[in-house]
């Protein structure tokens, strides 16, 4: 298998090394690219911004690795790693419920206050019924990526992971460098932090 | 009733993020759940608060919600009857 990876902050998508063109910039990205790239998935409007990244980044990964689409399979696993969890979700939510005199707690928005929502939401999109899990660390290590992805190649069913760091702090702040691999492969330096660290520590 | 049935529509489509729908899409008798707008269950519970935030209806009982919210027409004319605000 080729090895497929994008990556998207707020103003820059690539797909495996190739700058895709754009016109928007933040969470109204995410949107022009789900518009321009997917389309059948009305559910991406009711997403979380962290969500919707990773919705539109694992569409782009998967158009690119060209497989068939949406047959279930077992042998996928989904791992995402990031740093701020469900931050933005989190924010939304206390809002509904900041003000006393106020009091609306949102279930809508409730749903997304957990990072790995997102990777149910993937996983539910593609058929997958392998692992998810989302990891969430002080800062891209590598080394604890590089040991989480071969630890979840130790269960017998997963043979690929769509994985990567999957970063949202607000609608004008997130990252993605998502990749597929395949056990075949040492997964120890498929992610680069030093571009994520230096992209974090430039927003 | 037809202005509470437009505002009504405008409230769903902003509460639900029903981004690509204006209220001319929607059809105050068409079902909102199932065949009609394809609603899930967190939107219903999204239309209980709605109704409570802007209308003051509290629904005491949440299985009520499959009688009121069979369509929009159904959903202003409770609204009518039992709003406090």
């Amino acid at each position: 298998m080729m090895r497929h990876e994008v990556y998207i902050t707020t103003n820059e998508v690539k797909v495996d090394g190739k700058v895709l063109s754009h016109n928007e910039n933040g969470s109204a990205l995410l949107t022009e690219l789900y518009r321009a790239h997917v389309g059948d998935y009305p559910k991406f409007f009711k997403m979380d911004t962290l969500s919707k990244l990773g919705f539109v980044a694992s569409e782009l990964l998967l158009q690119a690795e060209g497989a068939p689409r949406f047959e279930p399979r077992e042998d996928r696993a989904v791992v995402f790693f990031n740093r701020s969890a469900s931050l933005q979700a989190d924010t939304a939510y206390q809002e509904t419920i900041q003000d006393p005199n106020n009091f609306y707690p949102s279930p809508a928005a409730f749903v997304y206050t957990l990072p790995n929502i997102v990777t149910g939401e993937i996983a539910i999109r593609n058929k997958y019924f392998g692992e998810t899990s989302f990891i969430v660390m002080e800062h891209c290590d590598e080394s604890i990526m590089a040991r989480e992805l071969q630890n979840a190649f130790l269960d017998p069913m997963t043979q690929s992971i769509l994985g990567g760091w999957l970063d949202c702090t607000d609608e004008n702040h997130f990252e993605a460098n998502l990749f597929l691999v395949e056990k075949s492969h040492v997964p120890c330096s498929e992610v680069s932090c030093q571009q994520l660290n230096e992209s974090t520590n430039n927003n | 009733m037809d202005d509470l049935i437009y505002t009504l529509k405008q409230q769903i489509i902003e509460a639900l993020n029903l981004e690509d729908m204006t209220p001319e899409d929607i059809d105050e008798n068409a079902s909102l759940f199932g065949e009609g707008l394809g609603l899930d269950s967190i939107d219903a519970l999204e239309l209980i608060v709605l109704m409570e935030k802007n209308y003051g209806i509290k629904l005491k009982d949440p299985s009520q919600g499959k009688e009121i919210f069979k369509s929009v027409a159904v959903m202003a004319d409770f609204i009518q009857k039992n709003r406090t605000k």
